[in-house]
């Protein structure tokens, strides 16, 4: 079965950690991911400039090994990241904004690449909260 | 077919971007032609409160956006009966064309849809 | 169609509960995450709410959530991951309260 997985939260969040391991556990169960799209807050789970404390997971660098070796699309909403300073090279430049913390594989793009994952998926499940 | 999706929206207008983004993803969903639904249900319901002056708090108004729900397509609008009753919004103020429905209803409607979203 | 609930929020001082046991259909499901786990302590206000909601073999909680909390949980079907990507697939979607 197809899965559309939609992250809400920062990395910081329990739910962008459970998001992760519901991730993996649907890959375990021999099952496929059509795309991971984060939304909101969620597109801090994709910032490559979080720095977790040597003795804490680190969720955000978690998902960037998940998603590279299972080589996975994983969508970041470009209007939901701008407003909250997630960055790509070709964002900051065009914003002339410093920093870039928004590498490969993550992918900036519209909400319209959820809404074309949850018609391709069998399930659209969204994370959020505490 | 495409699948349905409904977005139950119950986040108060001007706590932060949660209404706008719930919306947003309304509005992307309906340039798609794609069949949605939109339900306002506990504080999302504040939404739809008539005579809201968000320029007061230097925020843009909310309503002219939920207002092109229907030429977006979204042409499916409810509002939670409970919730507007709990907080003292008559149906008959709403900034929104929008059916309100009981709580049975509300069982049947989420039951209708393929996919729900709720934020 | 059915519809596997997911909240991960505390059901103290937090709607999301209340309002989703009124819209819960007779075939829906609870899946409780997160700070949600709480409302299964015996003797809580939330645990009364379930007791009443008569949800029984359609009430789950994530399991490491539950341990992690020392949450006594007499009501809820414990679930790990692999168990919660299945109860996705049982129901015909799942909605989650973010």
């Amino acid at each position: 079965m197809k899965f559309a997985i939609a992250v809400f939260s920062p990395a910081h969040a329990p739910s962008s950690r459970r998001a992760l391991r519901y991730a993996e556990a649907v890959l375990a169960g021999g099952h496929e991911i059509a795309r991971l799209f984060f939304y909101q807050d969620g597109v801090h789970s994709a910032s490559t400039n979080v720095v977790a404390p040597q003795d804490e997971v680190d969720v955000a660098a978690q998902w960037r090994a998940f998603i590279d070796s299972n080589q996975l699309d994983a969508v970041v909403c470009i209007a939901a990241a701008l407003r909250r300073g997630v960055l790509d090279e070709a964002e900051a430049n065009r914003y002339q904004r410093p920093a870039v913390n928004l590498p490969k594989p993550w992918e900036l793009s519209g909400l319209g690449q959820l809404h074309e994952a949850a018609q391709v998926a069998d399930r659209l499940v969204c994370f959020g909260g505490d | 077919m495409a699948k349905s999706l409904l977005i139950i929206s119950r986040q108060a207008p001007w706590n932060g971007p949660s209404a706008r983004e719930a919306l947003d993803i309304a509005l992307a969903g309906g340039a798609f032609d794609l069949p949605l639904g939109m339900l306002f249900l506990d504080d999302g319901v504040f939404q739809l409160a008539p005579d809201q002056q968000p320029a007061a708090v230097q925020q843009k108004n909310l309503a002219a956006n939920l207002q092109a729900l229907p030429m977006f397509g979204v042409e499916e609008l409810f509002a939670c009966s409970h919730s507007l009753t709990r907080r003292g919004l008559a149906p008959d103020t709403l900034a929104l064309p929008v059916q309100v429905l009981d709580d049975a209803a509300l069982s049947a409607l989420i039951a209708r849809f393929d996919q729900v979203v709720t934020l | 169609m059915t519809t596997l609930h997911v909240i991960a929020h505390s059901p103290f001082g937090d709607e999301r509960l209340a309002s989703c046991l009124r819209l819960l259909g007779t075939d829906d499901a609870l899946l409780l995450c997160g700070d949600a786990v709480y409302a299964l302590r015996s003797d809580s206000e939330p645990h009364h709410l379930l007791q009443a909601a008569h949800l029984t073999g359609r009430l789950y909680a994530l399991e490491e959530d539950v341990q992690a909390r020392a949450v006594d949980n007499d009501l809820a079907k414990a679930v790990d991951y692999a168990g919660f990507v299945e109860l996705s697939l049982h129901y015909d979607k799942v909605n989650s309260w973010l």
